[in-house]
């Protein structure tokens, strides 16, 4: 795999930067309260260099949703918060005393909405600035160990690329942090800083 | 009323280069005749204004270190008569009203030739 | 409406017709192209009259904010969107069977758009709605939350005091019986100091571990079994205390008020006080005297407001 430009991942970032920008005002309007996302950090990684030490989440369990993204290139996104995080953040969105056991009747559909907006929204900025359109599978929210979640991560023989985005998301004044995993092969990351080739030539 | 012609200086601040050259070439299309400076953070644009203070100014709401808002504020207090458009993906609730209080705009990212031109409107006709 | 043949003399639209869920098909411009029985059943509109219009056109004024953005996205974006029930109660004017619209009571919905994209010039829209008020374990949360549905438990789930609901019962009760008997009974009110800013500051998980904390040490302090803690509102507490008088009564109360001080609980948003404190007020019956429940409770309501008053994390007695 063939590192990234500074230039390239300049704009990967400003991309992802839009992205989380609009997921976090749609958010806001969702939940009522203000909400804000950021990316303080982005990572491209083998899928071998992947592991659980590596994103610091050994022994945890994970809240995941997922969406698969297809068009000029695959995209398997999804949006990684540990399970207690995740109960934390449902019930910052519902706004009210629930008992855990409440929580987590609502934890999957709403995890499945609040991944939903976070991906549909990055993965809509890629297409609006590299000028591109792509599908998505219906999201799908599951709970796992860290080591099983991220078992789909590793090695496939066509996705061994990993994008990995640090995002911090505050709800109501609360910091919660995640990750955004994107798993591309190596052809489809090619065409991904294809197109954000052309969007910075285009400049 | 300025003209399209005059001279201005436009400050552009932004972490990403990538958004700096983008505003940059959109500014340039409209407004051939301006002089463009940039800074990468909000320390870097206080050093900036004190040495060469311009007519007008962007600013990337979310930067590391000193955030948009801060470097906005700090900048008109101490030049108040210039124009500040914050550029933001995130645009919520009365984040625009308080903006106009320190006379200051937002404008939506993605930067581009339709959000550039409204941060023309802001900066020569204005509210 | 095409009626294309799935099997023999069965059709595509008498299959959709029969799923339990509603289907409605759109244009790339919104307009509906689809509309099967489940959706025409529940909202009270036929498919004859809704084809070829718009949601909105049907239903001006009735659609949610959050539905009309996340259906714009849909049809711009095309990409798929759920609105889960537990952000968004009732997007659409759907309602249960039988219908009766005047009372306005929408079925709670979870829905799903999803595009569905035959080539670049040709796509469409599929939402589909499922009725969740159908969950059994839905019943459970809006339990706690609409008192005019019987219920069977009797303590809070979170804190595992007696519930408000008991409270009512078992205050009328202990107060006949202290009518009956000449005995005196006094009663609690307990209200945390600034909590919403605790909540604020701490976040919820937080508060909630606060009032179990709070909970713990003030049943601790409570030893006869007839002396009853309720949680009686979202950080207010009422403790009835049967054969207690005024000085009894503010002896126990001043008990309570110092345990919850010795947690140590910090609460910097406390505005007088670095930890957290509770307010208290008490009211007592006297026998022979004229009152009744309500009276007592409004004295100790009143007394509560007069603990507040007097600058928190104090105890303030009022005569009923």
């Amino acid at each position: 795999m063939i590192a990234p430009s500074e230039m390239q991942l300049d704009a990967l970032t400003e991309v992802f930067n839009v992205g989380t920008g609009r997921a976090a005002s749609s958010l806001s309007e969702i939940i009522g309260d203000e909400v804000k996302l950021s990316v303080p950090r982005i990572q491209l990684l083998q899928a071998s260099e992947v592991n659980t030490e590596a994103l610091f989440l050994k022994n945890t369990r994970l809240g995941a949703v997922q969406q698969n993204f297809s068009g000029p290139f695959n995209i398997n996104a999804m949006l990684l918060f540990t399970e207690e995080r995740a109960l934390e953040i449902v019930r910052d969105m519902m706004g009210s005393q629930l008992s855990l056991s409440e929580l987590a009747e609502y934890e999957q559909e709403a995890m499945c909405e609040l991944g939903n907006v976070i991906l549909n929204a990055c993965l809509s900025a890629m297409s609006d600035m590299l000028k591109l359109s792509l599908n998505s599978s219906l999201p799908l929210y599951s709970v796992d160990s860290s080591e099983s979640i991220l078992s789909k991560v590793f090695p496939k023989e066509n996705q061994p690329v990993i994008l990995v985005l640090h995002i911090n998301l505050v709800i109501e004044k609360r910091r919660t942090q995640g990750y955004l995993v994107f798993l591309l092969s190596s052809a489809s990351l090619e065409n991904l800083f294809k197109h954000i080739d052309q969007f910075i030539s285009g400049i | 009323m300025p003209n399209a012609n005059d001279i201005k200086t436009l400050l552009v601040v932004d972490d990403s280069r990538v958004s700096r050259m983008i505003i940059r070439t959109c500014v340039l299309q409209e407004r051939p005749n301006w002089v463009i400076i940039e800074a990468s953070s909000g320390d870097e644009a206080l050093e900036i204004v004190d040495r060469d203070t311009p007519n007008y100014c962007t600013v990337d709401i979310n930067m590391p270190g000193m955030p948009g808002t801060d470097a906005a504020t700090k900048i008109l207090s101490k030049y108040p008569t210039t124009r500040i458009v914050i550029f933001s993906a995130n645009i919520q609730g009365n984040q625009q009203t308080s903006a106009s209080s320190i006379g200051a705009q937002f404008v939506s990212k993605p930067v581009t030739q339709k959000s550039v031109a409204q941060a023309l409107e802001f900066f020569e006709g204005g509210k | 409406m095409n009626s294309a043949t799935f099997k023999n003399g069965l059709t595509w639209e008498q299959i959709l017709d029969a799923v339990n869920l509603g289907l409605i098909l759109l244009d790339n411009q919104g307009k509906i192209l689809l509309w099967n029985d489940w959706v025409a059943e529940h909202s009270g509109i036929t498919a004859k009259l809704a084809l070829t219009h718009s949601l909105e056109s049907l239903f001006p004024d009735e659609l949610s904010t959050s539905f009309k953005a996340a259906l714009r996205n849909a049809l711009q974006q095309r990409l798929p969107i759920v609105l889960s029930n537990a952000l968004h109660r009732s997007p659409l004017p759907l309602y249960s069977l039988p219908i009766k619209k005047d009372d306005g009571i929408r079925m709670n919905q979870s829905i799903a758009i999803s595009p569905i994209i035959v080539s670049d010039e040709e796509h469409y829209c599929l939402i589909h709605v499922t009725d969740n008020s159908i969950s059994i374990n839905r019943e459970r949360v809006l339990k706690t939350h609409t008192e005019r549905l019987s219920q069977e438990a009797t303590t809070d789930a979170l804190t595992g005091a007696y519930n408000r609901r008991f409270f009512n019962g078992r205050y009328e009760s202990e107060f006949g019986r202290a009518q009956r008997q000449n005995t005196e009974l006094s009663l609690l009110m307990i209200d945390l100091d600034y909590f919403k800013n605790y909540n604020d500051h701490y976040g919820h998980v937080a508060g909630d571990k606060a009032l179990i904390a709070v909970v713990d040490t003030l049943q601790k302090q409570l030893n006869r079994p007839t002396d009853i803690l309720v949680r009686y509102g979202g950080e207010e507490f009422a403790v009835i205390l049967p054969d207690t008088g005024r000085e009894g009564g503010q002896a126990i109360a001043e008990k309570l008020r110092e345990a919850v001080a010795n947690l140590n609980i910090p609460h910097e948003k406390s505005e007088i006080a670095d930890r957290v404190t509770v307010s208290i007020g008490i009211a007592t019956y006297q026998p022979g005297t004229p009152s009744n429940t309500t009276l007592v409770l409004e004295a100790a309501d009143a007394a509560l407001y007069a603990a507040k008053t007097a600058g928190r994390n104090c105890v303030r007695f009022q005569p009923a």
